[in-house]
């Protein structure tokens, strides 16, 4: 969204009157444009001298806002960019993958949610390792808990016993599908977010082995420092970062699988919450809660091993239901 | 709106949205002195705004082939250096087990305990075995200690620094007896003298010296191990604001994150236990909560176990729950001593 001043190369209609007519009203870029009640603009424009000037440059800018949404889709084309495209991943882990109903979709932005330890980086080093074998995957780590031996390890127990050397052959294979890379404040996460974008957008022309897996482990503890203090900007952030994953889902046809830390206190960071006393609330509140399309809560059973899975919220499952798996 | 992307300070975002400077596009073909002019900020503070979002610009046009994004490793090339990054023993073989060879580098470990069990004794063993020699199968680098309890005692790091030497001695003369002997160099001063020793005495001091590692570690590049102690100390009283205290505490741990990985070392956090009370029943959690619990990469519990210590994972990546026992000896953390010696597998 341009400021007025630099629109003038290309259209000479938004010259200096136009331009100081919007300035008295506090509009210096097509962005404050929109924020205006327009029939007042027009009625200002009209009381004014140059007012054909000003109705042109009026009708100038709406003509670019207008070139800037996206496509209209009606339902059918819908229905055929969903069949073509996005598809669902199996995670490799069977409790899940059957609750699911066969895994975590494309185009959709998938939280696991949950204590501390309760297994949700093990099940993203998991899916990383399945979805790697065909497709390739951004692993963004905030804890550097990021293992390849792990990864190694779940891929080693899926391929039939063969050479040591074929062995090594499809672990280099799939790996190097893998990509890495530590973000340590969520700045340093628009960035990498940002230059994705861009890579996608080479790699919707070319074929090949395609990204089609996004994980961030943890997004919670990126948002936590700067969420909370008296400024709005913590809330902002969060909300342009959900946004921005689920439009990179939906555009490049990523799935996107995001761990979050769930914290049980009373004193929760976000100050609209109230909660009862002692009950349990995932960090950050209520405004990251409406982001994510699916939502699953891990709990470990501490004695037995075995983990716990339940939908909190998903398109086509009933919340609610709940399973086991173990790793 | 891009410009919430910039970390540059909120005034000065506020005076670019309310000049209509709302994409990074628009900043693109902008001198220093005209923007300087029109925000009515100084020129150095624009020019250094310019900087911040060409930076971000330019991220987006240098699409190298070879990685998606910028610093990005693939998981095959990591599995390759982690096989060649060393451990830092403890000097208890069944605790070195089930940690996988030692305290891991790039990766930050907490360890918690009630008062007594030997947690500062793990964090001055940890700070004189991280010295042993790469000939001895160590990492041969210096330690940082960060004391916030005043908990660190000279005269006991010396007899553990002692102890070692002769460990060292002994082994030396156990494997290579048919070559001719090579005397230990090593002095237990030289041991101490690879130790900074940092004191600080309130939780501002305490982030201040995590900001200042940076340029330290910088200059201090054999540094190979940072062992706070304890890291919550400061931060468990008087502390009104809990909301400042979480976001103060979870941007401290992702700079010690940040540390462990640039500098390829390992991060060392002693923490204290405190009772939670839980369904009517009382139960003993680490400090700080459980927003906490979420920034550390590994956790290791230690508890009392009759009059045995014993050391519980409580969480890792890569690593099995397992508990091992160890003692305390006067030469620094041992196995234990007691007949029944098993690693427990959960």
């Amino acid at each position: 969204m341009a400021r007025l001043a630099n629109l003038e190369t290309e259209y000479p209609v938004l010259d200096s009157t136009v331009r100081n007519f919007c300035a008295s009203h506090g509009i210096f870029s097509v962005e404050d444009f929109l924020i205006h009640d327009l029939y007042m603009l027009a009625a200002f424009a009209e009381q004014n001298d140059s007012s054909e000037r000003l109705k042109e440059g009026i009708a100038q800018v709406l003509s670019i806002i207008d070139d800037m949404h996206q496509p209209w889709l009606n339902g059918m084309e819908l229905l055929e960019d969903a069949k073509r495209n996005k598809h669902v991943f199996p995670t490799g882990i069977q409790g899940i993958d059957l609750l699911l109903g066969d895994g975590i979709h494309v185009g959709q932005l998938t939280e696991l949610v949950g204590p501390s330890s309760s297994g949700k980086t093990q099940v993203c080093l998991r899916t990383a390792s399945n979805v790697a074998r065909n497709h390739m995957v951004l692993y963004l780590d905030t804890g550097n808990s990021f293992s390849p031996q792990r990864i190694a390890y779940f891929l080693g127990k899926t391929i039939s016993p063969s050479s040591a050397q074929a062995k090594n052959q499809f672990l280099q294979k799939v790996m190097s599908n893998i990509s890495c890379h530590s973000v340590f404040d969520i700045f340093a996460m628009f960035d990498v977010l940002h230059q994705l974008e861009s890579y996608l957008r080479c790699q919707d022309g070319r074929g090949g082995c395609q990204m089609r897996l996004l994980i961030v482990d943890s997004i919670s503890s990126l948002i936590s420092p700067v969420l909370g203090s008296s400024s709005t900007l913590g809330r902002a952030l969060m909300t342009s970062a959900g946004y921005l994953l689920k439009k990179l889902a939906h555009q490049h046809n990523l799935a996107v699988l995001v761990s979050f830390a769930r914290v049980s206190s009373v004193l929760i960071i976000n100050h609209t919450v109230g909660g009862e006393g002692g009950s349990s609330k995932p960090a950050l509140g209520d405004s990251w809660k409406c982001i994510p399309h699916s939502r699953l809560f891990l709990s470990c059973d501490r004695g037995s091993n075995t983990y716990n899975v339940s939908i909190l919220r998903h398109p086509s499952m009933a919340s609610g239901k709940a399973a086991r798996f173990v790793i | 709106m891009e410009i919430w992307r910039l970390p540059i300070s909120a005034s000065q975002r506020g005076k670019l949205i309310s000049s209509g400077y709302t994409s990074l596009s628009s900043l693109s073909s902008i001198s220093s002195s005209d923007l300087a002019r029109e925000l009515k900020v100084s020129e150095s503070e624009a020019m250094n705004i310019l900087k911040v979002a060409s930076h971000s610009r330019g991220s987006e046009t240098s699409n190298a082939s070879c990685s998606i994004v910028e610093g990005a490793q693939s998981a095959w090339d990591m599995l390759h250096d982690e096989e060649s990054l060393m451990h830092i023993t403890t000097s208890s073989a069944d605790l070195d087990n089930i940690l996988g060879g030692g305290i891991h580098c790039k990766e930050v470990t907490e360890i918690g305990g009630v008062p007594g069990i030997g947690k500062t004794q793990l964090g001055i063993q940890i700070a004189v075995n991280v010295q042993i020699p790469n000939d001895f199968g160590g990492l041969g680098g210096k330690a940082i200690y960060i004391d916030t309890e005043g908990s660190f005692m000279v005269e006991r790091a010396f007899q553990i620094a002692e102890a070692c030497i002769e460990d060292m001695s002994e082994y030396n003369r156990f494997l290579r007896k048919d070559f001719q002997e090579c005397k230990i160099k090593m002095l237990p001063q030289d041991i101490l003298e690879n130790i900074f020793y940092f004191r600080i005495c309130s939780y501002t001091e305490q982030i201040a010296l995590i900001n200042y590692l940076d340029k330290f570690l910088s200059e201090h590049k054999d540094v190979k191990v940072i062992v706070v102690d304890s890291v919550t100390f400061h931060f468990r009283q008087d502390f009104d604001d809990m909301a400042l205290r979480t976001r103060v505490l979870s941007g401290m741990a992702l700079k010690l994150m940040n540390l462990a990985k640039r500098f390829s070392l390992a991060v060392v956090l002693l923490n204290q236990v405190t009772t939670k009370h839980t369904e009517a029943s009382f139960q003993l959690a680490l400090a700080l909560g459980d927003s906490w619990s979420h920034t550390c990469t590994n956790r290791i519990v230690l508890y009392w176990n009759g009059n045995e210590r014993y050391a519980y994972i409580d969480k890792s990546p890569s690593l099995r729950s397992a508990s091992a026992a160890y003692s305390v000896t006067a030469r620094g953390i041992r196995n234990s001593s007691s007949s029944c010696k098993r690693i427990k597998m959960m």
